[in-house]
Formats: C-alpha cells, sequence, structure tokens
C-alpha cells in the first residue's frame, strides 16, 4: 500500500511539474471558470432571482460552472503523454496502478484548487448564503472526487482514440449527469441547512465515487495496456 | 443445422401468437385500473416491458464486453454493440411511451419528471457509447475501449434507475418493484404484465439473434473489401 501511495505521488509531482512548466490545464480551468462566472454575475448578479429560489438555482449554476471548467482541461492529463510520446515510456517505468492513481490524484488536487479559488468569488458575486459550511466542504470534496475519478478513466480512453476533439466532452458528461444531480440537491441542501437532505445527497455522492473507483481500477489496464 | 432452423421457425410461431394473445388480454382481458384517466393504465402492459427490455440489452451488453475483455473475441464486441443497439432502440421506446401516457395524466408530453430525466440520461450515455465507436478506426482497439465504456455506462443504471427518482418527488405511479415491496394491481392486470414481459423478453432474444447474424455477415464482408 504504502509503496503504491509513493509511487502513485511520484507520477502526480512529475505530471505537477509538467503541469507548471505549460500551465495549459491551469490555464484552461481557470480561465473558463472565471470567464463563466463573471457573464454569469454580470447577467444575473445576486438580486435577479427570487428569494425561495436562490439555494436550487445558485447551487445548480455553481456546479454548472464547475463542470464545465472540469471538461475544458482534465482531458490533458492522458492526451498529453500521447502528444509528446511519453505514454510508452511511462508503461514501461511504472505499473497502471500506479499511473492511474497519479492522474487521479493530479485531477482531484487541480478540481479543488479551482474550487478553493472559484467557491468563495462565487459566494461574494452572487450572494450565496451557506448556512452549513462544514456540509458544503464535504460536498465539494466527495463531488470533486468522483468527478476526478469519472474524468480520470474518460480521460485515459480518449487518449487512445483516434479524434479527440470534442470526444471528452461527450463521453464523459452523460457519465456524470448523476453526479450533477446529487451535488446540486446537496448543495442546496447545505444552502437551506438541511441535515438530512445534505446527508442523503452525500451518500449517494460517495456511493458513485466508490462504485466508479472500483470499476476504474478493474478497467484502466484494459485501457491503458491496449 | 436444419432441425435447428425449423425449432427457431417454431419458436417464432409461438412468440408472434404470445405478443398476439398479449396485445389482445391488454384491451380486453385486464381491467382498466382505477385512479387514472380513462384506458391510459392499459399502456402499462407496452411501457414497463420495453424498459424492462431496455435494462434487460443493457446488461446483456456490459457482460459481453466484460467477455470480451476476458477473451478478445471478436464474437463478444458484436454481441456489446448489438445489444446496446437495440437497447438504445427500446430507450427511446421506452421514453414515447411514457410521453403518450404523460400526456394524458399529466397533459404534457415532457414534465422533467425525475424518471423522465433518468431515461434521457441514459439515451445520451449509449448514444456517447456509439460516438466513441465512430471515433476509433482500428477494429479491436475500437473493441476494448468500447468494452470499458460500456462496463462504465452500466454502473450508472443503477443509480439512474433506483436513486434519481428516490431523490427527487416523481410524478411517476409507483414502480412494481417499489420501497413496500408490495405488488398493487389487480391479479388479471398482473397476469398481463407478466405474460407481456415473458414475450417482450422473447422478442428481445430473436431481434438480438438476427441482429448479430448480421452484424457478422457486414463485418465479414467489410474484410472481404479491405
Amino acid at each position: 500500500m504504502w509503496r503504491f501511495l509513493a509511487e502513485a505521488g511520484a507520477v502526480f509531482v512529475k505530471d505537477l511539474r509538467t503541469e507548471l512548466r505549460t500551465r495549459v490545464a491551469f490555464n484552461a480551468l481557470g480561465l473558463f471558470a472565471i470567464t463563466t462566472l463573471a457573464a454569469i454575475s454580470y447577467t444575473i448578479g445576486p438580486y435577479r432571482i427570487a428569494q425561495a429560489d436562490r439555494p436550487y438555482l445558485l447551487s445548480a449554476l455553481l456546479w454548472i460552472v464547475i463542470f464545465f471548467a472540469a471538461m475544458a482541461g482534465l482531458d490533458r492529463s492522458f492526451v498529453k503523454e500521447e502528444d509528446s510520446h511519453t505514454a510508452a515510456l511511462l508503461r514501461l517505468s511504472a505499473r497502471p496502478l500506479v499511473v492511474w492513481g497519479g492522474k487521479l490524484l493530479f485531477n482531484f488536487v487541480v478540481l479543488e484548487l479551482l474550487m478553493v479559488i472559484l467557491v468563495p468569488l462565487y459566494v461574494v458575486l452572487m450572494g450565496f448564503q451557506v448556512l452549513s459550511v462544514g456540509g458544503l466542504i464535504w460536498i465539494l470534496l466527495a463531488g470533486g472526487y468522483t468527478l476526478a475519478v469519472t474524468t480520470t478513466i474518460v480521460a485515459a480512453i480518449i487518449a487512445r482514440a483516434s479524434s479527440r476533439g470534442a470526444l471528452f466532452s461527450v463521453l464523459s458528461l452523460p457519465l456524470l449527469l448523476p453526479l450533477l444531480i446529487f451535488v446540486i440537491q446537496g448543495t442546496r441542501a447545505v444552502a437551506e441547512g438541511s441535515a438530512q437532505g445534505a446527508g442523503s445527497a452525500l451518500r449517494a455522492v460517495v456511493s458513485l465515487g466508490g462504485v466508479m473507483t472500483i470499476v476504474s481500477i478493474v478497467l484502466f489496464p484494459a485501457v491503458w495496456n491496449e | 443445422m436444419s432441425s435447428r432452423r425449423s425449432r427457431g421457425e417454431v419458436l417464432k410461431w409461438i412468440l408472434f401468437v404470445w405478443i398476439g394473445v398479449i396485445i389482445w388480454a391488454a384491451f380486453f382481458y385486464a381491467p382498466a385500473a382505477a385512479g387514472f384517466k380513462g384506458q391510459s393504465s392499459r399502456i402499462v402492459f407496452f411501457h414497463v416491458p420495453i424498459a424492462w427490455v431496455a435494462t434487460l440489452a443493457f446488461l446483456v451488453s456490459c457482460v459481453a464486453s466484460i467477455r470480451y475483455l476476458r477473451t478478445r473475441s471478436m464474437a463478444d464486441d458484436v454481441r456489446a454493440e448489438v445489444a446496446s443497439s437495440l437497447g438504445l432502440l427500446f430507450a427511446i421506446l421506452a421514453t414515447v411511451t411514457g410521453s403518450i401516457f404523460a400526456r394524458i395524466m399529466w397533459g404534457s408530453y415532457w414534465n422533467w419528471d425525475p424518471r423522465e430525466t433518468s431515461i434521457t440520461f441514459l439515451l445520451l450515455i449509449y448514444a456517447a457509447y456509439f460516438a466513441l465507436r465512430a471515433a476509433v478506426a482500428d477494429p479491436e482497439r475500437r473493441a476494448s475501449l468500447a468494452a470499458v465504456y460500456s462496463i462504465l455506462a452500466f454502473v450508472t443504471v443503477p443509480f439512474l434507475v433506483f436513486v434519481v427518482p428516490r431523490i427527487y418527488w416523481s410524478l411517476h405511479p409507483d414502480t412494481i418493484i417499489n420501497a413496500q415491496a408490495k405488488i398493487k394491481m389487480g391479479s388479471r392486470m398482473f397476469e398481463v404484465l407478466m405474460g407481456s414481459l415473458v414475450g417482450f423478453s422473447g422478442l428481445f432474444v430473436w431481434l438480438y439473434t438476427v441482429a448479430c447474424r448480421i452484424e457478422r455477415i457486414r463485418r465479414r464482408r467489410q474484410q472481404e473489401v479491405l
């Protein structure tokens, strides 16, 4: 276990170093999120939604920004290995599960960094009142993990396809729609301070994340060694 | 060979007669259910078996995909592709029959009810499966990537069919497998529904067998041309 974590950590550090050199994923995710937030804030702002609709609509808008920002940058994790012809070397130097673990960690960290910057900005600009901040953090962590684990396996699939273009969004979004429903429901519940609603949504997110993790662990070697 | 063919012919005629009897029984043997507008409840004898067959087809596709990843036999890839296409067809039919029922009962063809939403997501997921198949040129790589995606897609089915409709309030009538685990249906209606489930399952098996044969011939022809 410790050996796996150390090796996956090494793949994560390698990815972080290359990302800091080029900043392709950081720029894509960050700029997409900030531009969308600016557009939403300018067109809707904090006062154009009726008070009763605010928890639901603002939760939905927040997660739509996060999901589409993820679509803009998370496909890079495997595509860049194929584009720079380093995938073969990575296959020789690391076990498939280690590569998967490192890439998953990288995608998760990138998503959580995005949320750390985006969510406070969103709360301030949109006047989004959240009654249970602790609950929101749990939803963001669990939702971010499930989003990362699903996009990691899809990114591995599209890296092996010949025409990648919009394929990442086409394959990822339908798989992520149940997650989108659960996290919007959970965020609405924490905004309203409903512990029961937040708990049931969080359980659904964690279950989906757990199932996706197990399935990814089993299937990733078939994609990576193809 | 000829005895197998004649047995197939007999089974085909039994299926034809069975479906005919079910159609007759749905309109003349089973009573219209109380609490529904006019004769609208009779659609249950077609809508539920169609939705069941769609789920069965996606399960067959998942099992064939698992088998492909173990055996790397193109026959399993044919089975997975055919089952997915039939699943997609039956999911579209379930959506159409559900919409007709929604128009009669709730006055609108589409209400974004959780069950309508779930089936839309399923349609999108399996449409994405075919988008992936179209994006990979190499047949073996296409087969293995599609197999992985098919398994990932099937993992979301329980969340879409069982979890999403229970998180949101739904207009949809109580399902056969409900939270109380009780069958709320008259005996005649139940008999016809069970008969219809058997008939539609038989129809799926027949269509699946024929479609697999056609797909194998199409691929063989394609290889001969190349």
